[in-house]
Protein backbone atom coordinates (compact mmCIF):
# COMPACT_ATOMS: atom_id res chain seq x y z
CA UNK A 1 0.00 0.00 0.00
CA UNK A 2 3.05 2.38 0.30
CA UNK A 3 4.16 4.37 -2.36
CA UNK A 4 7.11 2.59 -1.87
CA UNK A 5 6.08 -0.69 -3.66
CA UNK A 6 6.83 -1.28 -7.00
CA UNK A 7 4.01 -2.89 -8.22
CA UNK A 8 0.35 -2.10 -6.18
CA UNK A 9 -2.90 -3.91 -7.76
CA UNK A 10 -6.15 -2.83 -6.17
CA UNK A 11 -9.47 -4.56 -6.82
CA UNK A 12 -8.73 -4.97 -10.49
CA UNK A 13 -11.24 -6.62 -12.40
CA UNK A 14 -10.54 -7.44 -16.52
CA UNK A 15 -13.67 -8.48 -18.54
CA UNK A 16 -14.71 -9.85 -21.52
CA UNK A 17 -16.28 -7.57 -23.84
CA UNK A 18 -19.50 -10.18 -23.33
CA UNK A 19 -18.83 -8.92 -19.73
CA UNK A 20 -17.65 -12.31 -18.94
CA UNK A 21 -15.29 -11.28 -15.90
CA UNK A 22 -10.92 -12.70 -16.66
CA UNK A 23 -9.75 -10.90 -13.55
CA UNK A 24 -12.30 -10.90 -10.18
CA UNK A 25 -11.17 -7.90 -7.70
CA UNK A 26 -7.47 -8.83 -7.78
CA UNK A 27 -5.43 -7.06 -4.69
CA UNK A 28 -1.28 -7.67 -5.04
CA UNK A 29 1.51 -5.88 -4.00
CA UNK A 30 5.10 -6.51 -4.99
CA UNK A 31 7.71 -4.78 -2.72
CA UNK A 32 11.31 -3.93 -4.40
CA UNK A 33 13.39 -7.11 -5.21
CA UNK A 34 10.75 -8.83 -4.15
CA UNK A 35 9.35 -12.80 -6.67
CA UNK A 36 6.35 -13.22 -6.28
CA UNK A 37 4.45 -16.18 -8.00
CA UNK A 38 1.48 -16.08 -9.72
CA UNK A 39 0.16 -20.15 -9.74
CA UNK A 40 -3.07 -21.54 -10.84
CA UNK A 41 -4.21 -24.16 -13.53
CA UNK A 42 -4.39 -22.68 -17.40
CA UNK A 43 -7.32 -19.93 -17.77
CA UNK A 44 -7.18 -18.63 -13.44
CA UNK A 45 -5.58 -15.71 -15.06
CA UNK A 46 -2.18 -15.50 -14.49
CA UNK A 47 -0.57 -14.11 -17.69
CA UNK A 48 -3.74 -11.54 -17.54
CA UNK A 49 -2.28 -10.15 -14.59
CA UNK A 50 1.27 -9.65 -16.13
CA UNK A 51 -0.75 -8.26 -19.15
CA UNK A 52 -3.26 -5.56 -17.60
CA UNK A 53 0.40 -4.37 -16.05
CA UNK A 54 2.16 -4.07 -19.03
CA UNK A 55 -0.84 -2.63 -21.21
CA UNK A 56 -0.91 -5.83 -23.83
CA UNK A 57 -4.20 -6.63 -22.87
CA UNK A 58 -6.18 -8.80 -25.95
CA UNK A 59 -8.18 -6.34 -27.75
CA UNK A 60 -11.45 -8.09 -26.86
CA UNK A 61 -11.04 -7.47 -23.40
CA UNK A 62 -11.34 -4.67 -20.81
CA UNK A 63 -10.13 -3.33 -17.50
CA UNK A 64 -13.49 -2.47 -15.93
CA UNK A 65 -13.00 -2.09 -12.37
CA UNK A 66 -9.46 -1.27 -10.18
CA UNK A 67 -6.14 0.76 -10.28
CA UNK A 68 -2.58 -0.44 -10.99
CA UNK A 69 -0.29 1.53 -9.42
CA UNK A 70 3.48 1.28 -10.77
CA UNK A 71 6.51 2.57 -8.57
CA UNK A 72 3.32 4.82 -7.09
CA UNK A 73 2.13 6.31 -10.80
CA UNK A 74 -1.99 5.06 -11.24
CA UNK A 75 -1.75 3.81 -14.56
CA UNK A 76 -4.92 4.53 -15.56
CA UNK A 77 -4.41 8.26 -14.78
CA UNK A 78 -2.03 8.36 -18.00
CA UNK A 79 -3.11 8.87 -21.56
CA UNK A 80 -1.81 5.54 -24.00
CA UNK A 81 1.16 7.66 -25.03
CA UNK A 82 2.39 8.76 -21.29
CA UNK A 83 0.92 4.97 -20.26
CA UNK A 84 3.31 3.09 -22.77
CA UNK A 85 6.30 5.44 -21.83
CA UNK A 86 5.68 4.52 -18.03
CA UNK A 87 5.76 0.99 -18.38
CA UNK A 88 8.87 0.90 -20.65
CA UNK A 89 10.77 3.55 -18.39
CA UNK A 90 10.03 0.81 -14.92
CA UNK A 91 9.43 -2.33 -16.66
CA UNK A 92 10.11 -5.50 -18.97
CA UNK A 93 8.76 -8.81 -20.08
CA UNK A 94 10.25 -12.48 -20.34
CA UNK A 95 7.83 -13.65 -22.61
CA UNK A 96 6.58 -17.55 -22.48
CA UNK A 97 7.24 -18.61 -26.08
CA UNK A 98 10.91 -17.55 -27.56
CA UNK A 99 10.50 -18.66 -31.06
CA UNK A 100 7.65 -15.99 -31.49
CA UNK A 101 8.89 -12.79 -29.35
CA UNK A 102 11.50 -12.09 -31.58
CA UNK A 103 11.07 -10.41 -34.67
CA UNK A 104 11.88 -13.25 -37.22
CA UNK A 105 13.75 -10.15 -39.97
CA UNK A 106 15.33 -8.54 -37.27
CA UNK A 107 18.98 -8.92 -36.33
CA UNK A 108 18.94 -10.06 -32.53
CA UNK A 109 21.45 -6.87 -31.72
CA UNK A 110 18.24 -3.88 -32.43
CA UNK A 111 16.25 -5.90 -30.86
CA UNK A 112 17.94 -5.46 -27.05
CA UNK A 113 19.19 -2.24 -27.92
CA UNK A 114 16.20 -0.54 -28.98
CA UNK A 115 14.60 0.36 -25.63
CA UNK A 116 17.54 1.16 -24.13
CA UNK A 117 18.46 4.03 -26.37
CA UNK A 118 14.77 4.78 -27.10
CA UNK A 119 13.33 5.43 -23.63
CA UNK A 120 16.80 5.11 -21.52
CA UNK A 121 18.48 7.88 -23.45
CA UNK A 122 21.62 5.36 -23.85
CA UNK A 123 23.82 6.13 -26.71
CA UNK A 124 24.13 3.06 -29.27
CA UNK A 125 27.77 2.36 -28.12
CA UNK A 126 26.73 2.59 -24.36
CA UNK A 127 23.69 0.23 -25.08
CA UNK A 128 25.66 -2.20 -27.09
CA UNK A 129 28.50 -2.70 -24.89
CA UNK A 130 25.30 -3.58 -22.35
CA UNK A 131 24.23 -6.07 -24.70
CA UNK A 132 27.08 -7.39 -24.88
CA UNK A 133 28.00 -7.29 -21.36
CA UNK A 134 24.67 -9.53 -20.74
CA UNK A 135 24.70 -11.87 -22.94
CA UNK A 136 27.94 -12.82 -21.64
CA UNK A 137 25.67 -12.99 -18.60
CA UNK A 138 23.81 -15.48 -19.74
CA UNK A 139 26.37 -17.93 -20.80
CA UNK A 140 25.97 -17.30 -24.81
CA UNK A 141 29.06 -17.71 -26.11
CA UNK A 142 30.46 -15.48 -29.38
CA UNK A 143 27.61 -12.92 -28.19
CA UNK A 144 28.86 -10.63 -30.84
CA UNK A 145 28.21 -12.89 -33.23
CA UNK A 146 24.67 -13.38 -31.67
CA UNK A 147 23.74 -9.88 -32.11
CA UNK A 148 24.69 -9.95 -35.87
CA UNK A 149 22.49 -13.11 -36.23
CA UNK A 150 18.72 -13.28 -37.08
CA UNK A 151 16.20 -15.64 -34.68
CA UNK A 152 15.94 -18.63 -36.45
CA UNK A 153 19.90 -19.38 -36.87
CA UNK A 154 19.57 -19.66 -32.97
CA UNK A 155 17.88 -22.05 -30.57
CA UNK A 156 14.75 -21.90 -28.51
CA UNK A 157 17.18 -22.21 -25.52
CA UNK A 158 19.67 -19.57 -26.85
CA UNK A 159 16.46 -17.13 -27.56
CA UNK A 160 15.03 -17.58 -23.94
CA UNK A 161 18.40 -16.58 -22.82
CA UNK A 162 18.46 -13.69 -25.15
CA UNK A 163 15.35 -12.46 -24.02
CA UNK A 164 16.19 -12.84 -20.69
CA UNK A 165 19.16 -10.63 -21.64
CA UNK A 166 16.77 -8.29 -23.32
CA UNK A 167 14.44 -8.06 -20.00
CA UNK A 168 17.45 -7.33 -17.11
CA UNK A 169 19.62 -5.19 -19.88
CA UNK A 170 17.91 -1.47 -18.81
CA UNK A 171 17.71 -3.17 -15.24
CA UNK A 172 14.70 -1.89 -14.51
CA UNK A 173 12.44 -2.27 -11.32
CA UNK A 174 9.60 -4.66 -12.50
CA UNK A 175 10.24 -8.19 -14.47
CA UNK A 176 6.85 -9.43 -15.65
CA UNK A 177 8.02 -13.62 -15.78
CA UNK A 178 5.47 -15.03 -17.88
CA UNK A 179 6.09 -18.94 -17.72
CA UNK A 180 9.23 -18.00 -18.97
CA UNK A 181 10.36 -22.03 -19.27
CA UNK A 182 7.26 -23.73 -20.40
CA UNK A 183 8.50 -24.08 -23.77
CA UNK A 184 11.35 -24.81 -23.08
CA UNK A 185 13.58 -28.55 -22.79
CA UNK A 186 13.46 -29.96 -19.12
CA UNK A 187 17.54 -29.76 -18.86
CA UNK A 188 17.30 -26.02 -20.34
CA UNK A 189 14.31 -25.15 -17.98
CA UNK A 190 16.92 -25.61 -15.06
CA UNK A 191 19.59 -23.12 -16.41
CA UNK A 192 17.43 -20.62 -17.26
CA UNK A 193 15.60 -20.73 -13.91
CA UNK A 194 18.79 -20.48 -12.31
CA UNK A 195 19.79 -17.26 -14.70
CA UNK A 196 17.07 -15.28 -13.71
CA UNK A 197 17.22 -15.81 -9.94
CA UNK A 198 20.71 -14.88 -10.47
CA UNK A 199 20.33 -11.66 -12.37
CA UNK A 200 17.17 -10.75 -10.42
CA UNK A 201 19.80 -10.67 -6.74
CA UNK A 202 22.48 -8.95 -9.25
CA UNK A 203 20.03 -6.05 -10.53
CA UNK A 204 17.85 -5.96 -7.50
CA UNK A 205 14.47 -6.34 -9.79
CA UNK A 206 11.21 -7.14 -8.86
CA UNK A 207 9.82 -10.07 -10.43
CA UNK A 208 6.19 -11.05 -10.94
CA UNK A 209 6.60 -15.17 -11.97
CA UNK A 210 3.63 -16.65 -13.74
CA UNK A 211 3.95 -20.33 -13.70
CA UNK A 212 1.81 -23.40 -13.15
CA UNK A 213 4.54 -25.32 -11.57
CA UNK A 214 4.64 -25.49 -7.55
CA UNK A 215 8.32 -26.74 -8.12
CA UNK A 216 9.47 -23.95 -9.33
CA UNK A 217 7.46 -21.67 -6.80
CA UNK A 218 9.85 -22.80 -4.04
CA UNK A 219 12.87 -22.51 -6.37
CA UNK A 220 12.32 -19.01 -6.93
CA UNK A 221 9.62 -17.05 -4.92
CA UNK A 222 9.41 -15.36 -1.23
CA UNK A 223 5.56 -14.41 -1.92
CA UNK A 224 2.82 -16.45 -3.39
CA UNK A 225 -0.46 -15.74 -4.95
CA UNK A 226 -2.59 -18.45 -5.75
CA UNK A 227 -5.43 -17.76 -8.65
CA UNK A 228 -8.61 -19.79 -9.55
CA UNK A 229 -11.04 -18.32 -12.26
CA UNK A 230 -9.06 -14.96 -11.85
CA UNK A 231 -9.92 -14.68 -7.90
CA UNK A 232 -6.92 -14.54 -5.42
CA UNK A 233 -7.63 -17.63 -3.24
CA UNK A 234 -4.56 -17.32 -1.20
CA UNK A 235 -1.87 -14.31 -0.94
CA UNK A 236 0.60 -15.80 1.70
CA UNK A 237 4.98 -16.05 1.72
CA UNK A 238 6.10 -19.32 -0.10
CA UNK A 239 7.46 -20.74 3.35
CA UNK A 240 3.89 -20.61 4.85
CA UNK A 241 2.16 -21.96 1.31
CA UNK A 242 4.40 -25.23 1.51
CA UNK A 243 4.43 -25.34 5.28
CA UNK A 244 0.98 -24.35 6.33
CA UNK A 245 -1.31 -23.84 2.97
CA UNK A 246 -4.61 -22.42 4.42
CA UNK A 247 -6.89 -22.60 1.54
CA UNK A 248 -8.05 -26.54 0.32
CA UNK A 249 -7.22 -25.38 -2.96
CA UNK A 250 -3.92 -24.52 -2.54
CA UNK A 251 -3.16 -28.09 -0.54
CA UNK A 252 -4.38 -29.84 -3.63
CA UNK A 253 -2.42 -27.97 -5.78
CA UNK A 254 0.77 -28.92 -3.97
CA UNK A 255 -0.94 -32.55 -3.70
CA UNK A 256 -0.85 -32.63 -7.23
CA UNK A 257 3.06 -31.54 -7.63
CA UNK A 258 4.59 -34.50 -9.09
CA UNK A 259 8.12 -36.15 -6.76
CA UNK A 260 10.72 -37.85 -7.81
CA UNK A 261 11.13 -39.04 -4.25
CA UNK A 262 7.28 -40.41 -4.29
CA UNK A 263 5.97 -41.50 -7.56
CA UNK A 264 3.55 -43.36 -6.61
CA UNK A 265 1.72 -40.72 -4.33
CA UNK A 266 2.44 -37.76 -7.17
CA UNK A 267 -0.31 -38.30 -8.98
CA UNK A 268 -2.78 -36.53 -7.26
CA UNK A 269 -4.93 -34.07 -9.32
CA UNK A 270 -7.31 -31.64 -7.76
CA UNK A 271 -10.67 -32.81 -6.68
CA UNK A 272 -13.31 -32.48 -8.98
CA UNK A 273 -15.16 -31.78 -6.93
CA UNK A 274 -13.12 -28.95 -4.95
CA UNK A 275 -13.70 -27.00 -8.27
CA UNK A 276 -17.39 -27.22 -8.05
CA UNK A 277 -17.53 -25.91 -5.11
CA UNK A 278 -15.27 -23.27 -5.79
CA UNK A 279 -16.82 -22.23 -8.79
CA UNK A 280 -19.87 -22.40 -7.15
CA UNK A 281 -19.38 -19.87 -4.41
CA UNK A 282 -17.72 -17.44 -6.82
CA UNK A 283 -21.13 -17.87 -8.99
CA UNK A 284 -23.08 -17.22 -6.25
CA UNK A 285 -20.99 -14.15 -4.95
CA UNK A 286 -21.12 -12.45 -8.47
CA UNK A 287 -24.93 -12.56 -7.93
CA UNK A 288 -24.91 -10.29 -4.70
CA UNK B 1 24.59 -43.70 -52.82
CA UNK B 2 22.10 -42.22 -50.11
CA UNK B 3 24.80 -39.75 -49.03
CA UNK B 4 25.21 -38.96 -52.70
CA UNK B 5 21.55 -38.21 -53.15
CA UNK B 6 21.22 -36.50 -49.89
CA UNK B 7 23.86 -33.61 -51.02
CA UNK B 8 22.73 -32.97 -54.25
CA UNK B 9 18.92 -32.70 -53.49
CA UNK B 10 19.36 -28.73 -51.93
CA UNK B 11 21.50 -27.75 -54.90
CA UNK B 12 19.41 -29.15 -57.17
CA UNK B 13 16.41 -27.22 -55.65
CA UNK B 14 18.06 -23.90 -55.03
CA UNK B 15 19.52 -24.12 -58.31
CA UNK B 16 16.41 -24.15 -59.93
CA UNK B 17 15.27 -21.78 -57.47
CA UNK B 18 17.93 -19.25 -59.19
CA UNK B 19 16.36 -19.78 -62.32
CA UNK B 20 13.12 -18.89 -61.64
CA UNK B 21 14.95 -15.92 -60.73
CA UNK B 22 17.01 -15.08 -63.37
CA UNK B 23 14.86 -16.10 -66.73
CA UNK B 24 12.23 -13.71 -65.74
CA UNK B 25 14.61 -10.98 -64.62
CA UNK B 26 16.86 -11.61 -68.01
CA UNK B 27 13.47 -11.26 -69.77
CA UNK B 28 12.68 -8.44 -68.35
CA UNK B 29 15.86 -6.83 -69.20
CA UNK B 30 15.43 -7.15 -72.63
CA UNK B 31 12.17 -5.85 -72.36
CA UNK B 32 13.75 -2.65 -70.66
CA UNK B 33 17.11 -2.35 -73.06
CA UNK B 34 14.23 -2.57 -75.84
CA UNK B 35 12.25 -0.13 -74.36
CA UNK B 36 15.24 2.32 -73.45
CA UNK B 37 17.07 1.77 -76.57
CA UNK B 38 13.43 1.80 -79.40
CA UNK B 39 14.64 4.16 -81.68
CA UNK B 40 18.20 2.47 -82.10
CA UNK B 41 17.29 -0.91 -82.11
CA UNK B 42 14.19 -1.17 -84.46
CA UNK B 43 15.21 -1.76 -87.81
CA UNK B 44 11.91 0.91 -89.14
CA UNK B 45 9.59 3.37 -87.94
CA UNK B 46 6.73 1.53 -85.76
CA UNK B 47 4.13 3.99 -87.89
CA UNK B 48 5.44 4.32 -91.63
CA UNK B 49 3.27 2.46 -93.83
CA UNK B 50 3.75 0.58 -96.54
CA UNK B 51 0.84 -0.18 -98.79
CA UNK B 52 3.32 -2.56 -101.11
CA UNK B 53 4.23 -4.10 -97.89
CA UNK B 54 1.20 -5.39 -96.50
CA UNK B 55 1.22 -8.32 -94.46
CA UNK B 56 4.53 -9.82 -95.15
CA UNK B 57 5.11 -12.89 -93.50
CA UNK B 58 7.81 -12.86 -91.03
CA UNK B 59 11.12 -14.60 -91.66
CA UNK B 60 11.19 -18.23 -91.63
CA UNK B 61 8.79 -18.54 -94.40
CA UNK B 62 8.70 -17.96 -98.33
CA UNK B 63 7.24 -15.02 -99.54
CA UNK B 64 9.61 -12.37 -97.28
CA UNK B 65 11.34 -9.01 -97.83
CA UNK B 66 14.80 -8.74 -96.32
CA UNK B 67 14.81 -6.39 -93.29
CA UNK B 68 11.30 -7.51 -92.07
CA UNK B 69 12.18 -10.40 -89.57
CA UNK B 70 8.62 -10.93 -88.01
CA UNK B 71 6.18 -9.50 -91.19
CA UNK B 72 4.34 -6.61 -91.82
CA UNK B 73 0.65 -6.26 -90.88
CA UNK B 74 -2.31 -5.02 -93.33
CA UNK B 75 -0.88 -1.10 -93.67
CA UNK B 76 2.64 -2.59 -94.26
CA UNK B 77 4.00 -1.54 -90.83
CA UNK B 78 6.90 -3.50 -89.46
CA UNK B 79 5.76 -5.96 -86.42
CA UNK B 80 9.36 -6.16 -85.10
CA UNK B 81 9.39 -2.50 -85.10
CA UNK B 82 5.95 -2.24 -83.38
CA UNK B 83 6.40 -4.78 -80.67
CA UNK B 84 9.69 -2.87 -79.82
CA UNK B 85 8.10 0.43 -79.37
CA UNK B 86 5.16 -1.24 -77.82
CA UNK B 87 7.50 -2.29 -75.16
CA UNK B 88 7.80 1.37 -74.17
CA UNK B 89 4.13 1.50 -73.38
CA UNK B 90 3.71 -1.95 -71.51
CA UNK B 91 6.58 -0.76 -69.19
CA UNK B 92 6.00 2.06 -68.39
CA UNK B 93 2.27 1.24 -67.21
CA UNK B 94 3.28 -1.73 -65.56
CA UNK B 95 5.74 0.04 -63.32
CA UNK B 96 3.77 3.25 -62.76
CA UNK B 97 0.44 1.95 -62.64
CA UNK B 98 1.90 -1.37 -60.23
CA UNK B 99 4.05 0.81 -57.88
CA UNK B 100 0.75 2.94 -57.66
CA UNK B 101 -1.39 0.25 -56.85
CA UNK B 102 0.63 -1.80 -54.27
CA UNK B 103 1.65 2.34 -52.35
CA UNK B 104 -2.40 2.87 -51.89
CA UNK B 105 -3.69 -0.73 -51.34
CA UNK B 106 -0.60 -2.02 -48.79
CA UNK B 107 -0.78 1.40 -47.03
CA UNK B 108 -4.75 1.07 -46.50
CA UNK B 109 -3.90 -3.08 -45.93
CA UNK B 110 -1.46 -1.99 -43.00
CA UNK B 111 -3.64 0.25 -41.07
CA UNK B 112 -6.43 -1.82 -41.32
CA UNK B 113 -4.99 -4.88 -40.41
CA UNK B 114 -2.65 -3.01 -37.23
CA UNK B 115 -5.17 -0.77 -36.18
CA UNK B 116 -7.99 -2.93 -36.33
CA UNK B 117 -11.24 -0.79 -35.08
CA UNK B 118 -12.80 1.51 -36.74
CA UNK B 119 -9.75 1.82 -39.36
CA UNK B 120 -10.37 -1.68 -40.17
CA UNK B 121 -14.06 -1.48 -40.27
CA UNK B 122 -14.17 1.68 -42.61
CA UNK B 123 -11.34 0.05 -45.05
CA UNK B 124 -13.01 -3.40 -44.88
CA UNK B 125 -16.16 -1.93 -46.05
CA UNK B 126 -14.88 0.07 -48.60
CA UNK B 127 -12.76 -3.22 -50.23
CA UNK B 128 -16.02 -4.66 -49.94
CA UNK B 129 -18.00 -2.14 -52.18
CA UNK B 130 -14.95 -2.01 -54.30
CA UNK B 131 -14.92 -5.63 -55.44
CA UNK B 132 -18.49 -5.60 -55.94
CA UNK B 133 -18.02 -3.67 -59.33
CA UNK B 134 -16.82 -5.92 -62.35
CA UNK B 135 -13.67 -4.68 -62.95
CA UNK B 136 -12.89 -4.35 -66.64
CA UNK B 137 -16.51 -2.56 -67.02
CA UNK B 138 -14.93 -0.29 -64.54
CA UNK B 139 -11.76 0.28 -65.98
CA UNK B 140 -13.70 0.95 -69.76
CA UNK B 141 -16.13 3.19 -68.11
CA UNK B 142 -13.25 5.30 -65.87
CA UNK B 143 -11.31 5.64 -69.01
CA UNK B 144 -14.28 6.52 -70.69
CA UNK B 145 -14.92 9.36 -68.30
CA UNK B 146 -11.41 10.68 -67.68
CA UNK B 147 -10.68 10.53 -71.58
CA UNK B 148 -8.26 7.96 -73.15
CA UNK B 149 -4.22 8.41 -72.75
CA UNK B 150 -1.84 6.84 -70.57
CA UNK B 151 -2.43 8.86 -66.86
CA UNK B 152 -6.03 7.38 -67.23
CA UNK B 153 -4.96 4.07 -67.86
CA UNK B 154 -2.74 4.22 -64.96
CA UNK B 155 -5.26 5.78 -62.83
CA UNK B 156 -8.18 3.36 -63.55
CA UNK B 157 -5.44 0.61 -63.25
CA UNK B 158 -4.55 1.89 -59.46
CA UNK B 159 -8.37 2.38 -58.63
CA UNK B 160 -9.61 -1.24 -59.63
CA UNK B 161 -6.70 -3.11 -58.33
CA UNK B 162 -5.89 -1.33 -55.05
CA UNK B 163 -7.87 -4.12 -53.64
CA UNK B 164 -6.17 -6.74 -54.09
CA UNK B 165 -2.89 -5.75 -51.84
CA UNK B 166 -5.24 -4.27 -49.19
CA UNK B 167 -6.71 -7.95 -48.61
CA UNK B 168 -3.81 -9.54 -48.90
CA UNK B 169 -1.73 -7.07 -46.88
CA UNK B 170 -4.69 -6.83 -43.97
CA UNK B 171 -4.77 -10.42 -43.46
CA UNK B 172 -0.69 -11.06 -43.07
CA UNK B 173 -0.60 -7.85 -41.09
CA UNK B 174 -3.04 -9.03 -38.66
CA UNK B 175 -1.57 -12.41 -38.25
CA UNK B 176 2.36 -10.52 -37.87
CA UNK B 177 0.17 -8.14 -35.20
CA UNK B 178 -0.97 -11.06 -32.67
CA UNK B 179 2.99 -12.05 -32.29
CA UNK B 180 4.49 -11.69 -29.17
CA UNK B 181 7.21 -9.70 -30.38
CA UNK B 182 4.48 -6.71 -31.59
CA UNK B 183 3.81 -7.09 -27.46
CA UNK B 184 7.31 -7.13 -27.19
CA UNK B 185 8.14 -3.84 -28.81
CA UNK B 186 5.07 -1.82 -27.41
CA UNK B 187 6.57 -3.01 -23.85
CA UNK B 188 9.57 -1.16 -25.07
CA UNK B 189 7.82 1.35 -25.48
CA UNK B 190 7.89 2.07 -29.05
CA UNK B 191 4.91 3.96 -30.53
CA UNK B 192 1.91 2.34 -32.82
CA UNK B 193 3.48 3.63 -35.93
CA UNK B 194 6.96 2.55 -35.27
CA UNK B 195 5.72 -0.65 -34.34
CA UNK B 196 3.88 -0.90 -37.80
CA UNK B 197 6.91 0.54 -39.87
CA UNK B 198 9.66 -0.89 -38.33
CA UNK B 199 8.37 -4.56 -36.71
CA UNK B 200 5.28 -5.36 -39.28
CA UNK B 201 6.36 -4.56 -42.29
CA UNK B 202 9.78 -5.95 -43.18
CA UNK B 203 7.46 -8.97 -42.28
CA UNK B 204 4.34 -8.63 -44.75
CA UNK B 205 7.69 -7.04 -47.28
CA UNK B 206 8.29 -10.46 -48.59
CA UNK B 207 4.11 -10.42 -49.71
CA UNK B 208 3.91 -6.93 -50.76
CA UNK B 209 6.96 -7.62 -53.20
CA UNK B 210 5.41 -10.66 -54.75
CA UNK B 211 2.08 -8.85 -54.96
CA UNK B 212 3.81 -6.16 -56.49
CA UNK B 213 5.43 -8.33 -59.31
CA UNK B 214 2.00 -9.48 -59.84
CA UNK B 215 0.37 -6.52 -60.35
CA UNK B 216 2.93 -5.62 -62.84
CA UNK B 217 1.94 -8.21 -65.09
CA UNK B 218 -1.63 -7.68 -64.24
CA UNK B 219 -1.08 -4.15 -65.31
CA UNK B 220 0.39 -4.81 -68.52
CA UNK B 221 -3.01 -7.32 -69.25
CA UNK B 222 -4.97 -4.39 -68.17
CA UNK B 223 -3.27 -2.10 -70.57
CA UNK B 224 -3.47 -4.22 -73.41
CA UNK B 225 -7.35 -5.02 -73.09
CA UNK B 226 -7.95 -1.19 -72.80
CA UNK B 227 -5.62 -1.03 -75.96
CA UNK B 228 -8.20 -4.09 -77.68
CA UNK B 229 -11.21 -1.77 -77.03
CA UNK B 230 -9.82 1.43 -78.24
CA UNK B 231 -9.45 3.32 -74.88
CA UNK B 232 -5.88 3.58 -73.93
CA UNK B 233 -3.73 5.60 -76.68
CA UNK B 234 -4.69 6.82 -79.64
CA UNK B 235 -3.67 4.63 -83.02
CA UNK B 236 -0.33 6.70 -83.79
CA UNK B 237 1.46 4.87 -80.56
CA UNK B 238 2.40 0.93 -80.95
CA UNK B 239 0.92 -0.72 -78.25
CA UNK B 240 0.89 -4.71 -77.77
CA UNK B 241 -2.93 -4.38 -77.53
CA UNK B 242 -3.67 -2.44 -80.50
CA UNK B 243 -1.99 -4.68 -82.42
CA UNK B 244 -3.48 -7.39 -81.32
CA UNK B 245 -6.52 -5.78 -81.77
CA UNK B 246 -6.13 -4.98 -85.34
CA UNK B 247 -4.43 -8.70 -85.67
CA UNK B 248 -7.58 -10.23 -85.25
CA UNK B 249 -8.96 -9.38 -88.67
CA UNK B 250 -6.95 -10.49 -90.56
CA UNK B 251 -5.53 -13.69 -88.36
CA UNK B 252 -6.80 -16.49 -90.74
CA UNK B 253 -4.11 -15.12 -93.32
CA UNK B 254 -1.71 -12.76 -91.33
CA UNK B 255 -1.40 -14.89 -87.96
CA UNK B 256 1.66 -13.10 -87.16
CA UNK B 257 0.51 -9.65 -86.79
CA UNK B 258 -1.36 -11.32 -83.61
CA UNK B 259 1.12 -14.05 -82.75
CA UNK B 260 4.53 -11.74 -81.95
CA UNK B 261 2.53 -9.31 -79.23
CA UNK B 262 1.04 -11.88 -77.95
CA UNK B 263 3.88 -13.61 -77.03
CA UNK B 264 5.65 -10.88 -75.95
CA UNK B 265 2.52 -10.17 -73.89
CA UNK B 266 2.37 -13.43 -72.34
CA UNK B 267 6.19 -13.84 -71.47
CA UNK B 268 6.51 -10.86 -69.67
CA UNK B 269 3.12 -11.65 -67.62
CA UNK B 270 4.68 -14.75 -66.35
CA UNK B 271 8.24 -13.39 -66.01
CA UNK B 272 6.79 -10.73 -63.41
CA UNK B 273 4.32 -13.01 -61.60
CA UNK B 274 7.67 -15.94 -61.41
CA UNK B 275 10.16 -13.34 -60.41
CA UNK B 276 7.61 -11.90 -57.82
CA UNK B 277 7.76 -15.71 -56.29
CA UNK B 278 11.41 -15.63 -56.96
CA UNK B 279 11.93 -12.61 -54.76
CA UNK B 280 9.77 -13.55 -52.03
CA UNK B 281 11.85 -17.00 -51.35
CA UNK B 282 15.19 -15.25 -51.73
CA UNK B 283 15.21 -12.35 -49.84
CA UNK B 284 12.52 -13.86 -46.99
CA UNK B 285 15.43 -15.12 -44.39
CA UNK B 286 12.41 -17.23 -42.94
CA UNK B 287 11.88 -19.38 -46.08
CA UNK B 288 15.82 -19.54 -46.74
Amino acid sequence: MTMSSTLNIQNLTVSLRSGLPLLRQVNLTLEPGEVRALVGESGAGKSMIGKAVLGTLPPATRVTHGQIFLRGQALDHLNAAQRRHCVAQSAALIPQDPLTALNPVRRIAPQITDPLTRIHGWSAERAQTRALELLHRVEIRDPARVMRSYPHELSGGMRQRILIAAAFAPSPPLIVADEPTTALDVTVQKQILKLIRELQKEVGTAVLFVTHDMGVVAKISQKVSVLFQGRVMEDSTTEAIFSNPTHPYTRALIAATPSYADPARSFSPVPPELIAQMKSKIAQEEIW
Amino acid sequence: MADVSLQTTPRARSGRRNLRLWLPLAWITTLGMAALFAPLIAPHDPLYQDLFLERLPPFFMSGTEPGYWLGTDSLGRDVLSRVIYGTRIALCVSLIAATATCLVGSTLGLLAGYFGGWWDRVISRLIEIWMAFPPVLFAVLLVAVMGTGLTSVIVAIALIDWTRFARVIRAETMVQAQMDYVDSAQIGGARRLTTLVSEILPNVLPSIVALLMLEMGIAVIVEAILSFVNLSLSSDVATWGSMIAEGRNAIHFAWWVLLFPLIALFLTVLSFSQLGEGLKQRFDPVLQ
